[in-house]
Parts: structure tokens; sequence; C-alpha cells
């Protein structure tokens, strides 16, 4: 028989020994799942790990991985904040649309400039329409009292239907571009690449570091990170220590809302040039990144991390696809698998097992 | 005789929780057990449900001797045990719920016999409702439907009216009524002791682990059983001097909580005095001390007054800044110390308004470290390091730590919530001791407590709590322990004081 007792205290050695059980668990799962699944398993578990030396250009395949982890750190960076203060904001993907969708209103605002500046101000005017879209869950929670978990997610459809809106209606280009988007922002407002050659590898990149170091310096050490802190295990003491709840839950909402529009604006000028349709526009960051959040325990280091080894997985996922004809949804599939082992492996942070018979009486509790 | 329990007995290290406790039940019977928190009530309930064994004493169900070593042969043995909190299953149906747990037999059977309970005993109870939409006396339909499933012949009822609306509880006696009739041996624990007056034919009351007294409650002896629950006397109070008090400081006025839960009429403290509550645990203490210290909020901004500047719009934070009061909750993990943070974290805690501790950009760390050093060195706090999470120390050291915390800022008013409980002797002197220092120089302090000896060591006036409101203030000296158990059993008047 297996009891579980709980830790009096956790170290961080006790933090290693989780992610090393979940990083072996996720790999044995994975290589499991794959040699059911595919074709030419060995192959492709191979290909997938080392697949920026599998013939490809190695700096291109890297790129590719480093983009999508820019997106799903900074983004689940945001979200980690949420979900410390106990708030569920799971609509990020449509505060990342709405950042596209803002900073596009944005250029067109400025009259469609074709001048530096305008870069920074897309940025902005990006995150700024991130935090409206976050305020309105915000505003309903504390308010009405209305669970954020379903008006936050809600949000992201009627996001995503606003994208198809505003590149079929008022911002539709003319004729001679594919139908259903808008017209491409000039050379001079996009974020170039940085390699000439690796067009994911991008000045985005570099911006979307920088604001993911601000934050997690913010969240690790200053006042309002503590006060996430106190928040996250016991919202009576945060109460006792002064803390408004209101106060948290617009604070959390407005910032991780403007990180993820922030991101859509990077994506709008690096990576795509346009706005577009949903099927076209979001690829799932801002779902990805609520896995990236826990997967990285809700730790700026932990959710760097994270990122960087969905980025890398998404991006050996469509190699094997590409060049071994193996599905990609394995991607998908290894993300999940990560996240139940982290989440599963979480217990060991908080309990130890003992196995009944050759341990001791167990202690009584009064 | 139904269950009969001779001189058990039961110690932890360091305390003795059960000292020859000797009970017992008839069939029919409805009996009260009675006493404080700590007093021994649960340890003894523990040790009837199989989770414990007592070190002496034995334990007779129908003039057989048997020993209980599981919560598996305590059910066999025809104990059936009704939990203060619920363990159900939100997701599932109420029948799922009582499924769950029993042996397995056919789910159209079970949901006859379910029925069959339901409408014996007069529960309204819906069995394809899912749980998560019931209110808090279904729920507890549910646990007790569950629990007549497996036929006991006595049944424990744990506080069973703390969640309940009075209706829902009046509902309830009705049910613990109709099983007494039909021949179970009902246990009914509780420290509300008008229910005990209305329910129960006969109570037990412990106190400090053992059996202060037995009693008939019916017919209004709610005093008598109090007075039982306080002791025989009132503490030895010779060894205190008496303290020449200040100036008043706060002065209270028909303050009341928004929510409605706590009210004060009138209450007066003075530079250098402490003051007591008093109050059968569940009267409303918690709310109180929320009321003070900012945590709810009140209907009047005037009705709380402090050096005659009205106060009761401020959040704990201003009063701490701008009042310079402290507060010291009686939940030590969760409330007053966040279990999981370092105790240099924790000494942050109640610290933030201050600027010495952080501006709105930055945590002065070596300050904070240099506070937490210097509340373990005076108040004596035992740590293995102060970067080691607040849960890892002893009850008694962490409170030291709590306290200490706020008593090292030199506050001018202490509200402090149970300050000694669960804490060993000698961090229980250390803390009381603490509490004199700050009053001797002027500071005033509210003590609210359930224990008697120590509101009568450390108080110079006292009040009691019963259901939210507080009686008026009196020197300690001029409370005779009736007038006590009349005011803590409800039934204080105006005329007393």
């Amino acid at each position: 028989m297996i009891r579980l007792i709980r830790r009096a205290d956790v170290t961080a050695i006790h933090s290693l020994i989780s992610i090393a059980v979940a990083a072996v668990l996720t790999l044995v799962i994975s290589t499991i799942v794959l040699f059911l699944t595919a074709k030419a398993p060995v192959d492709a578990l191979m290909q997938l790990l080392t697949y920026p030396y599998q013939g490809g250009t190695v700096i291109v395949q890297w790129s590719k991985a480093l983009n999508m982890a820019a997106y799903l750190g900074v983004i689940g960076l945001g979200l980690s904040i949420c979900y410390r203060a106990n708030v569920w904001n799971i609509g990020a993907e449509g505060q990342f649309a709405m950042g596209g969708i803002g900073a596009f209103g944005t250029w067109l605002l400025l009259g469609s400039p074709t001048a530096w500046w305008a870069i920074p101000c897309l940025i902005m005017g990006g995150a700024f329409a991130g935090l409206l879209w976050a305020s309105i869950p915000a505003l309903l929670k504390t308010q009405a009292n209305t669970n954020e978990l379903l008006t936050s997610l809600m949000l992201v459809y009627v996001a995503a239907q606003t994208l198809f809106f505003v590149s079929n209606g008022p911002w539709q280009a003319p004729v001679r571009y594919s139908p259903s988007q808008t017209v491409f922002l000039p050379e001079s407002v996009q974020l170039n690449a940085i390699i000439p050659g690796v067009p994911t590898f991008h000045m985005g990149l570099p911006i979307a570091l920088g604001l993911f170091v601000v934050i997690a310096l913010l969240v690790l050490y200053t006042p309002f990170g503590y006060r996430l802190k106190v928040t996250e295990t016991t919202p009576r003491a945060a109460r006792f220590a002064g803390y408004s709840p209101r106060v948290t839950v617009w604070a959390v909402f407005l910032l991780s809302g403007a990180m993820a529009g922030a991101m859509g604006a990077i994506y709008l000028m690096g990576d795509i040039g346009y706005v577009t349709e949903e099927s076209n526009f979001l690829r799932g960051f801002g779902f990805s990144a609520i896995v990236v959040a826990f997967l990285g325990r809700l730790h700026p280091v932990g959710i760097l991390l994270a990122a960087l080894l969905l980025g890398y997985v998404a991006g050996g996922a469509s190699w094997i696809q590409a060049n071994l004809r193996e599905d990609d949804s394995i991607a998908g599939f290894i993300e999940v698998i990560a996240l139940m082992s982290t989440l599963a492996s979480a217990l060991f942070l908080q309990y130890r097992v003992q196995w009944r018979g050759f341990a001791t009486q167990p202690q009584e509790n009064r | 005789m139904l269950l009969k329990l001779k001189e058990i007995t039961k110690t932890y290290p360091g305390v003795i929780a059960n000292d020859a406790v000797s009970l017992e039940l008839n069939s029919g019977q409805i009996l009260a057990l009675l006493g404080e928190n700590g007093a021994g009530k649960s340890t003894l309930m523990k040790i009837l449900a199989g989770l414990t064994q007592p070190d002496q004493g034995t334990i007779e169900m129908q003039g057989v001797d048997v020993v209980i070593r599981s919560p598996n042969q305590s059910r066999q043995l025809g104990i059936g045990m009704v939990q203060q909190h619920f363990a159900l299953f939100d997701g599932l149906s109420v029948l799922d719920n009582i499924a769950l747990g029993l042996p397995k037999i056919a789910r159209s059977e079970l949901r006859e016999r379910a029925m069959q309970l339901a409408t014996t005993y007069g529960f309204q109870l819906d069995l394809d409702d899912a749980v998560f939409s019931l209110s808090a006396g279904e729920k507890q339909r549910i646990e007790i439907v569950r629990t007549l499933l497996s036929e006991p012949k006595i049944l424990i009822l744990d506080e069973p009216t703390s969640v309940l609306t009075p209706q829902e509880a009046d509902q309830l006696f009705d049910a613990i009524r109709r099983l007494a009739d039909r021949g179970h041996g009902i246990i009914f624990i509780s420290h509300k002791l008008d229910e005990v007056a209305r329910l129960c034919d006969s109570a037990v009351i412990l106190r400090r682990g053992r059996v202060a007294g037995t009693c008939d409650p019916r017919g209004g002896a709610q005093s008598e059983m109090a007075a039982m629950m306080l002791g025989s006397q009132l503490p030895d109070r010779t060894q205190r001097g008496t303290r020449t008090l200040g100036p008043p400081q706060l002065v209270i006025h028909d303050a009341q909580s928004t929510q409605g839960d706590a009210a004060i009429k009138s209450l007066t403290l003075h530079a250098g005095e402490i003051l007591g509550i008093a109050g059968v645990a569940g009267n409303g203490q918690d709310a109180l001390f929320a009321l003070l210290s900012g945590e709810s909020s009140m209907t009047q901004e005037r009705a709380l007054k402090w050096l005659d500047q009205p106060v009761g719009g401020l959040d704990p934070n201003a009063r701490r800044s701008q009042l310079g009061w402290a507060f010291v909750p009686e939940e030590r993990l969760g409330h007053g110390a966040v279990p999981h943070l370092s105790l240099t974290e924790n000494a942050l805690l109640t610290n933030l308004a201050d600027p010495t501790f952080a501006s709105n950009r930055l945590i002065h760390w070596s300050h904070v470290t240099q506070t937490a050093e210097s509340i373990a060195t005076q108040f004596d706090v035992r740590h293995a390091g102060l970067h080691r999470q607040a849960r890892s120390l002893s009850g008694g050291n962490l409170q030291k730590f709590v306290v200490g915390r706020e008593l090292i800022k030199n506050p001018t008013l202490l509200i402090i919530n149970q300050p000694t409980w669960g804490v060993d002797m000698g961090a229980a002197r250390h803390i009381r001791d603490a509490i004199n220092t700050l009053a001797e120089s002027g500071g005033s302090v509210i003590v609210i407590s359930q224990d008697l000896d120590e509101l009568f060591e450390l108080c110079d006036t006292l009040c009691v709590i019963n259901h939210g409101t507080l009686s008026p203030p009196r020197l300690i000296d001029d409370w005779t322990l009736v007038e006590l158990g009349l005011a803590m059993g409800g039934q204080i008047t105006e005329t007393i004081s």
C-alpha cells in the first residue's frame, strides 16, 4: 500500500526531482505513442529530436523554434501572472488577435505612415487593444462576479469574428490582393529579419525577449511579485496584508492582456504583415501559452524553458511531417503529455511517497 | 446501554487530550457533547471512529468490550458519523454520491432504500439532482442518508448546524428526534448552548480533556452548561496588580459590519488597557476581528473613532500605517502568515505600507531580513533558518513569530485573536508577557479568547460576545462566574451592566 506524506518543507531539490520525473515521463510516453502511430518510428523519433541538424539550414530550423518560443513565452508569462492571482484568464488567443487588429488600426489612424517611428506606436497600439479586450472579463468579474473562465474564453471567438469582419469588411484590400485580407504593412513598418534569408528570426524576437525580462523581473523582485506570491495560495492572508482582491483582478487582467496584445502586434509586423481571417492569422499561441504557463510551474524561468521546449517540439513535428510524411499532430500530443506529466509530478513536490510495510508507523495528526 | 466509555485516556506529546473520560449512551437518547475548542471532543470522536486508539480505558458496546482499530470496524460495529465538512463530489448526482463508499448493491435497490429513509425522516431530497446545485443543508442530508444506509445504532453528528440556516437546523432537529424515537443513540457535538437545550436530553461537558460535568440541558440550563465549560471557579487573580489606565483612545459606538455578521454597541478603550472578549467558539469572533482590522467594511465610518477621528473607513494597511494599529488573527497559517513563504518574506506581510520596508517599485530586503532577525531573537523563535518556509515551524514558534512581528512595531493598539491557541506552555507564557509589556508602555490591547484563565490573567476589562454581538464591558473584578455563564449562554440583558 502506498501512502503520501505531506512534506514539511519544500526545497529546490524537490523541485528538480519533480521536473526530472516529468521529463522522463514525457519522453517515455511520447516515444510509446510515436512507436504506435508512426510509419517509421525510429527515424521519426530521431529526426524529431535532432531536426535542426537533419539536412535543412541549421539557423532556419532553430529560428523557427525560437520564433514560436517568443510568442509562447511572453503570452505564457502574462497568463502565469493571472493564474498565480487565481484569476483564470484563458482568453489570451483573443487578446492576441485584438493586438493584431489594434496595431493595424493604429497604423491606419496614424495615416498609414511609412517611417520607422510607426513601429513602437503599433506595438503600443496592439498592447492597448489587448488590454482593452482583457478589461471586459475583468469588469464583468469585479462588477457582476461572472466567471472569468467563461467570459475570457468566449471573447476569443468574438475576437476571431472581428478578424473576419475587418479583413472582409472595412479594411479589405483592393481586388488585386487575395480575398479576405488587409493590405500589407509597408516594408519599413515591418520587423525585418536580423539575419538575411531567415525571415522567422526578426527584430520582434529581441523585443519579445526584452519584454519577457522586464516582466520577469517585475514578477520576481517587486512588491507586485510579492503580492502575487501571497495571493497565489492564501487569498485570506492577502486581504490581511491589505491587498484588495478587486485591484488584483484588474491588474493581472490588464497586464496579461497587454502582453498578449503586444505579441499580436509583433506577429502582425514580423511574421505576417497584414490582418486576415482567423484560420490564417491565429496559430493557437494563446492556448498553447496556457500549457506553457503551467508547464513552467508559473515561474518565469520555468516558463522560458517550457516555451523553448514547445517551440522546439513544434518545429520538429512540422519537420517530420514535411520530410517523412508523418502526422504533425504529435506536437500537440507531446504538449499535452508534458503538461500532464508536469501536473502529476507536482505531487512529488508536496508529498513524499511511503510504502507501507517497511516504513514506520504513520504519524497521527490531531 | 448502547455505548459505554470507561476512563478513556489519550495523550499526545505535550497534551492530555482525553483524561479518564467516561460517558454512557442509551438507545433513543440524544446526548450532547459540549466543550471549547481543544477540550477533547474531536479526539474522543476519532477514537470512536477508529481513527486513533486510546492509551487507556475501554469501550463497551451493548455490554461487550470492543476495540475499534479502523474506520471500517467502527462502521461494522454500528457507529455512523456525519462530519462537519462534507465529502461529496460536486459533479455527481445525489444517488451517485450515496452509492460511493457503500458496498455494491443494485442501483434500483439503493434508490428505493434511500427514498425510504428520506421519507421516514422527512428529508426532501431529489436523488437525481447534481450535488453542486444543492444548499449546505441538502448536502448534509446526503451525508446523513449515506450514513444511515449502513444502519448504524449510534449516530454521531459533529457540529451539524454550523453550516445551516435556522430553518434547515429546525428540519435537522426534527429528523434527529425521529431517529432517536426509532431507537438510535445520538451524539450531538456542538458548542451552541441554546441548540443543545432545545434538542438534547442529556449533556456531557468536557473541559481540558476531562469530564467537567453532566446535566440535563432541557429547560434552560444554558448558564449551568456555560459555567461547566468555563470551570468551577474564576481563575485566581491575586498575582496581578492593578494598572492605571490612560485617557480613552478607541471609542466605538453602534459599529456594524456591512455583511451584518458583527456588531459592537458601545465600547471605550483607554491607553494601557487590555480588554478581553470572552465567548463560546463560533459566536462571531472572526467577524468581530475582521471588523476591527478593517478586513471587512463597516456601515458607518463614524462608528469607529480613534483619538476622536472617525477611522471606520480605513483598510487594514491604513489602520496600520496611519494609526499604528497591529493585528494578530487566530489562524496562523493562511491568514497571519503565508505557509509556503519564508519567514523573511512573512516578516514583510504586515509592513507593506511602511516605506522602510517597501516602496512602489522595490522591496528593501535588507531591512526586511534585519526585522525578521530581530523578531526571531527578541521573541525566541526557534527556527532552522529564516529562509525556511513558515509552515516548517511548530505552532508555538510560528505564533511567537507572528505576534513578534506585530509587537516589534510597538503598536498603539493591538488586536489579537486567540493569542495562545494550540501553543505550548512556554510560548504561551512568552506571548502573554509580551502583551503585558505592551500595555505597561501605554499601548491598548483587545484580546479575543476562549480561554478564561488567559483573559483573567491579562485583562483589565472584559466583555462577552454572543451571536456576533458584544456585551457592554466591565472591570474584570466585577464579573461573577454566574453572570459570565449567563452572558456566554446568550442570556445577557442590559440590566446586568
